[in-house]
């Protein structure tokens, strides 16, 4: 470029220079000067065109080279259409699935939150136990303490999450009810869309009730009222004055837009009297970094303060460390090993197109070495050819990128459709310009991968041998050979590592949703109903309204086996509560006790047919006025009463919505798999709803009816004792269990999709290297027939190859796939990384399906006709 | 149709005069106008040419890099621009010889056919 920039300036003063030559000359000859100039100027030609001209030279020069390159790949590809259609298929579908998977990865882990300076907000948590153990949140005395002492956090706040019920605008609403601390604000630096958000005061005892509305909120159930602000809105019974509308951009802790307001925390009914409590791990903490602060520095200074905490509070704090981690890191959770073993899963994918594409391409380079050879002779230099077949695959990886990225739109769009509803981030997961970028970058280097190999192998073949040898039987180098063997094996190595993967996540599949929850969830379905705190707020009300509503419901034909919870198995809800053994104080924190805490109407285990192991059920006698009692479950017998009978001894709740008293362990029922089906059933502890009521609960039932027609008796019912009542979370409680593998059934889908795909693409590789192979020795096939060889030694000849291929495909991918399936960590359940039943299960079908890919060119080569293959060629 | 030919007519005028320049550059490096003449002169003023055409059939054959360009002085002790054919020239120059021998003597034996 330099050269001819320099060229075409110094252009002008070289016509000059030749101009006045020319004029010099023609004075000599005799001219006038006069004439002399104007002779030369006639000479020379129109000084602009020449100009314009050589200008030319130097443009056409690469644009038109490439041009030219473009414009002959595409005819050499349109003349051989069918190499072109799978080519590009084969290189849309790796793209494709790299992009929609990348999409996923970019928006769910890669992409920061959209809060101002994401990478500075924490997470802080309770955990018992110095290095690992349950996760939880922290009660508000110790946030409180950790606020006030630390020198870390810039800003640091909790919120809880629950329900109110919104009257007075169309049917009673239910709507997502973040409940923060003062500091919320500061910590996701956030601006209303209008009015303001909480100021210190709206904290403080005695403030005026207030709240913040979503823009969501705002614009469906309010319908964007516009003097909205300082109007009250009725939630649970009690009035709060709207302060501030937020925009929808902003929804945490709500993983996606909702109908969801902020209230301060005194405000709240729920969590507002857990403020007094000096213990309790109930509160989920957020905080914002202070600038230059490391997450280290930042755990550093909470080890110090949680020393400062055991020391104040010793009975409720030891044991219990303080834990910081990045915001985005909790929020996206255990989704991160998923899919950062699907994106390593649609990599692979993408190098076995790339490899068969290589494959197909050299096996055309080797039919075209002769063209090359010709070339060659021709004056084409070793660089011209080289980059003539790049611009060939080039061409290719264009196509591919093109129909790979609509392939990936819409790939994102039936990613986004499949995922589970609680998936992190979920509502940020599309195809942006980054990824776009991706999957251009990825062309670009498939394109350039697998055209290199081949273009190599042609340019520096010897064209005199390729020209003396004949049409078909040309290039057939050794190295071209051997390249093609090496491609096909390495693509059964890398199924071999796809198959195992997807192998092992659809057998810990099948163990999960084998897995017995305890209960038998055909025909049982739950329905929420919640009380507002202020109308309903004494325990004998609750009572009274339960009673009721049970009685009620019970009435009603088909919901004769209905019962109370507060909560139900499978779901996030749970209440965690420490307990005291009467008799057996604790001797030390590491044998702190702890279980969940459930209510439950007597006939409760029953209707979900948990089987009762010792004691009784609850029944009449367990009545408000009678002393208090409490069923345990199996795994909490085992654990704190070992070789004991637990029936008599009396355990003592910490911090229960209930006084401290002792309650009589009366019986004692199965396991039931209280939060997730993966995770081992933990100690659970009942009480009787009639001696300890929730404001509110789920309705149970086992029923022949169906949803709707359930719900509607229900909800008849409810509306019968308190017409401002919602009924809502309706779900059967097999759609429950199927919601809570939703996730794990989604990455084993897919996974199981990109090994589909890995083994039709390798049997593709398998089939085109032994087509080439038998019509490469169809004339050495003839010879052998002629010599008296049987259909079946041609058959073993063939097949050795074939065997061969997946021989060494297994020799690699077995021990790669053993050293890979390691990294699935905990997506395996149920199931050893080296899995014998599935190594042998995916060498098994390799072996199938290569015969499989062979068996029609291998069909082909045992019926050759001598005669004919002599004559060949 | 016309463009077509005029493009053929063009290139063998080109190839020509790329021949012409490189055949000249032989007996050492020149200045643009000195090639000009020294064409003019050995073609016997048979290939009349406009010598500003000289100049895209230059920098066509630095693109090549079948010529090199050098500054110099010229026998006035004037600052000029010499060309100099360069290696590869050299070799371009006898195939494309060797092609135009070719050419010319398989005009020939058609034209006089009993030589």
């Amino acid at each position: 470029m330099f050269r001819r920039d320099r060229m075409l300036n110094e252009l002008q003063q070289d016509i000059a220079e030749h101009l006045e030559r020319e004029t010099e000359d023609n004075i000599a000859r005799g001219m006038s000067p006069e004439e002399a100039r104007q002779a030369a100027r006639r000479k020379f030609g129109n000084v602009g065109r020449v100009m314009e001209d050589t200008r030319g030279v130097w443009i056409a020069s690469w644009c038109d080279a490439l041009f030219q390159d473009l414009r002959f790949a595409f005819r050499m590809l349109r003349k051989n259409p069918g190499f072109a259609i799978v080519a590009v298929l084969t290189l849309a579908l790796g793209i494709g699935a790299n992009t929609a998977i990348f999409s996923v990865v970019y928006s769910v882990l890669l992409k920061p939150l959209p809060f101002p300076d994401a990478d500075r907000l924490l997470f802080v948590f309770d955990r018992l136990g110095q290095q690992s153990g349950a996760e939880t949140g922290i009660s508000f005395r110790n946030l409180e303490s950790l606020r006030e002492h630390n020198s870390v956090f810039a800003a640091m706040a909790g919120a809880q999450q629950h329900q109110l019920t919104l009257v007075g605008y169309g049917d009673p609403l239910e709507v997502d009810t973040a409940v923060v601390t003062a500091d919320f604000f500061s910590v996701f630096q956030q601006r209303p869309l209008a009015g303001r958000l909480f100021l210190p005061d709206d904290s403080k005892a005695g403030a005026p009730a207030t709240v913040i509305l979503s823009e969501n909120l705002w614009r469906s159930a309010l319908h964007a009222d516009p003097a909205i602000l300082g109007k009250s809105l009725n939630l649970d019974k009690h009035d709060y004055t709207v302060i501030g509308v937020l925009p929808a951009s902003f929804h945490f802790p709500k993983v996606r837009p909702a109908n969801q307001i902020w209230i301060p925390l005194p405000q709240d009914p729920l969590f507002g009297p857990f403020m007094k409590f000096s213990g309790g791990h109930w509160l989920p903490v957020t905080a914002r970094l202070k600038p230059g602060v490391s997450l280290a520095q930042a755990q550093a200074e909470m080890d110090t303060l949680t020393a400062e905490l055991v020391r104040e509070l010793p009975a409720e704090n030891t044991g219990w460390f303080v834990r910081v981690r990045p915001l985005q890191q909790v929020l996206v959770g255990d989704v991160r090993t998923a899919l950062l073993v699907l994106l390593a899963a649609v990599g692979l994918v993408l190098l076995i197109a790339c490899a068969n594409i290589a494959n197909l391409l050299l096996s055309r380079a080797t039919s075209r070495a002769r063209e090359m050879a010709v070339r060659a002779a021709l004056g084409a230099g070793r660089g011209r050819i080289i980059r003539q077949l790049l611009s060939e695959t080039t061409v290719l990886g264009l196509f591919g990128a093109l129909a790979g990225i609509l392939l990936g739109e819409w790939g994102v769009r039936v990613l986004a459709g499949l995922l589970p509803e609680s998936f992190p981030r979920l509502n940020a997961i599309h195809v942006d310009y980054l990824v776009l970028g991706f999957a251009l970058l990825l062309s670009a280097l498939a394109s350039v991968a697998f055209g290199l190999a081949p273009a190599f192998l042609v340019a520096g073949s010897n064209p005199n041998a390729n020209l003396r040898e004949g049409g078909a039987r040309s290039g057939q180098s050794a190295a071209g050979r051997r390249a093609r063997s090496i491609f096909a094996a390495a693509e059964v190595a890398i199924a071999v590592v796809l198959l195992v993967a997807a192998g092992l996540l659809l057998r810990s599949f099948s163990k999960l949703t084998a897995v017995q929850p305890g209960f038998e969830a055909d025909h049982v379905l739950q329905a929420l109903i919640s009380l507002p705190r202020f109308q309903y707020n004494t325990p004998r009300q609750w009572t009274a309204f339960c009673d009721e509503l049970l009685t009620r419901v019970q009435a009603q034909p088909g919901l004769r086996d209905s019962a109370l919870v507060a909560p139900t198995p499978i779901s996030e809800g749970f209440i965690n509560l420490g307990f005291d053994v009467v008799g057996d104080p604790v001797s030390s924190a590491a044998t702190s006790r702890n279980a969940d805490y459930v209510s439950i109407s007597p006939n409760y285990f029953q209707v979900m047919a948990i089987p009762l192991l010792a004691g009784r059920f609850f029944d009449g006698r367990d009545a408000a006025s009678r002393p208090p009692v409490t069923i345990i479950s199996s795994a909490l017998a085992r654990q704190y009463f070992p070789n004991q009978n637990p029936l008599g001894k009396q355990l003592i709740f910490a911090n229960a919505p209930y006084p401290s008293v002792p309650h009589e362990i009366v019986g004692v029922v199965g396991d039931v798999r209280d939060v997730n089906l993966g995770d081992d059933p933990k100690p659970m502890m009942y009480a009787s709803m009639a001696q300890e009521p929730l404001p509110g609960a789920l309705v149970v039932s086992r029923t022949t009816l169906d949803v709707a027609g359930a719900t509607a008796a229900i909800r008849q019912q409810v509306a019968a004792i308190d017409k401002d009542l919602p009924v809502t979370d309706v779900f059967t409680m097999t759609g429950v269990l199927s919601d809570s593998v939703a996730e794990p059934r989604f990455r084993t889908l897919l996974l199981a999709l990109f090994a589909a795909m890995a083994l039709v693409l390798a049997a593709i590789g398998i089939f085109g290297v032994i087509s080439y192979s038998v019509s490469r020795r169809t004339q050495e096939i003839g010879i052998r027939m002629a010599l008296g060889a049987s259909r079946n030694a041609i058959l073993q000849l063939v097949s050795r190859e074939t065997l061969g291929l997946v021989g060494a495909g297994l020799a690699v991918g077995i021990p790669a796939a053993l050293a890979a399936s390691r990294l699935l960590g905990h997506l395996l359940f149920g199931v050893s990384a080296s899995d014998p039943l599935t190594l042998a299960a995916v060498s098994g079908t390799l072996v199938a399906v290569a015969a499989f890919a062979a068996y029609l060119p291998t069909r082909r080569a045992t019926r050759v006709d001598p005669l004919v293959a002599l004559r060949h060629e | 149709m016309s463009t077509k030919e005029d493009r053929e007519r063009i290139e063998l005028l080109q190839g020509t005069l790329d021949l012409l320049i490189l055949r000249t550059l032989v007996r050492g490096p020149a200045h643009g106008h000195a090639i000009a003449k020294a064409i003019e002169f050995n073609s016997e003023d048979v290939l009349q040419v406009e010598q500003g055409s000289l100049y895209p059939a230059l920098h066509r054959l630095i693109k090549r890099r079948w010529i090199a360009v050098e500054a110099g002085t010229s026998e006035n002790n004037r600052r000029a621009k010499f060309y100099r054919l360069t290696a590869a020239g050299r070799r371009q120059l006898s195939i494309e010889t060797s092609k135009w021998d070719k050419l010319a003597g398989a005009i020939g034996r058609i034209l006089r056919p009993a030589e």
